[in-house]
C-alpha cells in the first residue's frame, strides 16, 4: 500500500480537506465521509453563545478516523502563531498544526519571515508541523531543514479557484524536498487536485472548491478519486513528451502498398 | 459582583467563581472548549478549582470550519 507519512502518522487517503465554507456541519460531513479524507483542517475562534453551530468538534469527534489539523489563521506574527497553536493542541489532543500567518485579508499571502519563525519554534515543541507558504524553493528547503513534517505551498490564493498558477516553482520544490510536498490553496477542479499529484506532490488540500460547489458531498468524491488517479499515474511513471510524433501503428505494411 | 474579561468583552461573574462556574453563566459543557487566563491553559481537570479574579482576561476557544 502507498501511504501518505506525517511523522509517526501514516494516511491512505492523500486528500486533506479543509472544514471553512460548508453551508452546515450535515453537509460539511458528508463531504468528508464521501471524500474518505481522514485528516481536515479547522481553525481557531472565540466561543460565542449566540451561534452554537460554529462549532465543529463535537461533530468532527462523531466521524471514526479522523484526525484534526488546527490552523493558526488569524494569527499575523510568530508568536501568536505559537500560542494558537499551543491552545489547538491541548484542545485537539493532535500534534498537526498547520501555520497559516496571513496578515492581509485582501491577498492572503502567507508571511515567510513570520512563518518560519513560528515553524522553528513549534518544530522544537514536538508538533507535526506543516507550513503554509508561497511557493518558494528556498524557503520551502528552509522549513524542511528546521524540522517540518510537510511544506505547504499554495497553488493560487486563497478562494480564488485561480488552480496551479505555481506549477512551474511546484516543479523545483517537489524536486528538491525530502517531505512530503502538499499543494494548499487556489483549486478550483479535480483535474487540478490530479495534475498536482502526477507532478510528485504527496497530497492536496482543498476546501473552497468542495464547500463552495454546487453539491460538495459529490465533489468532494471527485476530489478524492482524482487524487488518486493522480497519484497511481505518478507511480506507473509517465511517459516522456517528444516535440516530434513517434508513431503508435506500423508505418509499413499497409493493405495495397506499392512494394 | 467581580469583573472579568471574557473574549474581550466585560463580563461580571460572583467573587470566588471557578471557571467551570464562568461555563455555566455562558451556557458552554466545557466540552469542545479551550480556556485560557491571563495566557495560561487552564485543562478541563483544573477547571474547577481555578477561581477567577477581578481583572482576570479570560478567552473561551472553539474550533470552527477553516481551511
Amino acid at each position: 500500500m502507498n501511504f501518505l507519512q506525517l511523522g509517526s502518522y501514516t494516511f491512505s487517503s492523500r486528500l486533506i480537506l479543509g472544514t471553512g465554507k460548508f453551508s452546515s456541519a450535515t453537509v460539511m460531513l458528508e463531504a468528508i465521509r464521501a471524500s474518505g479524507a481522514q485528516l481536515v483542517t479547522v481553525a481557531l475562534r472565540r466561543f460565542n453563545r449566540d451561534q452554537p453551530a460554529d462549532d465543529l468538534f463535537s461533530p468532527l469527534r462523531a466521524v471514526p478516523g479522523i484526525t484534526l489539523m488546527p490552523n493558526t489563521s488569524g494569527a499575523s506574527t510568530a508568536a501568536e502563531a505559537v500560542r494558537a497553536a499551543n491552545i489547538a493542541r491541548e484542545l485537539s489532543g493532535s500534534p498537526f498544526i498547520k501555520v497559516e500567518i496571513h496578515p492581509n485579508p485582501q491577498h492572503l499571502m502567507p508571511d515567510p519571515i513570520e512563518t518560519f519563525e513560528a515553524c522553528r519554534i513549534l518544530a522544537k515543541e514536538g508538533f507535526l508541523v506543516m507550513p503554509y507558504i508561497a511557493a518558494d524553493p528556498v524557503l520551502a528547503k528552509r522549513l524542511e531543514e528546521v524540522g517540518c513534517a510537510s511544506v505547504m505551498p499554495l497553488g493560487s490564493a486563497i478562494g480564488s479557484g485561480q488552480g496551479l498558477a505555481t506549477v512551474e516553482m511546484l516543479n523545483i520544490i517537489i524536486r528538491e524536498s525530502n517531505i512530503p510536498v502538499i499543494v494548499d490553496a487556489g483549486l478550483r477542479s479535480p483535474s487540478e487536485a490530479a495534475l498536482a499529484m502526477e507532478m510528485g506532490c504527496g497530497a492536496v488540500l482543498v476546501n473552497s472548491a468542495v464547500a463552495v460547489s454546487d453539491n460538495p458531498p459529490a465533489m468532494a468524491e471527485a476530489f478524492a478519486e482524482a487524487v488518486s488517479a493522480g497519484r497511481k499515474a505518478f507511480k506507473a511513471g509517465l511517459m516522456s513528451k517528444s516535440s516530434l510524433a513517434i508513431a503508435t501503428s506500423p508505418l509499413s505494411a499497409f493493405l495495397g502498398a506499392k512494394v | 459582583m467581580i469583573t472579568i474579561e471574557l473574549n474581550g468583552k466585560q463580563q461580571t461573574v460572583p467573587p470566588g467563581s471557578a471557571v467551570t462556574d464562568l461555563l455555566s453563566i455562558i451556557g458552554s459543557d466545557g466540552k469542545s472548549v479551550a480556556i485560557v487566563v491571563n495566557d495560561e491553559i487552564i485543562r478541563p481537570d483544573k477547571r474547577s478549582a481555578h477561581r477567577l479574579l477581578e481583572g482576570d482576561r479570560v478567552e473561551i476557544l472553539i474550533f470552527a470550519g477553516g481551511g
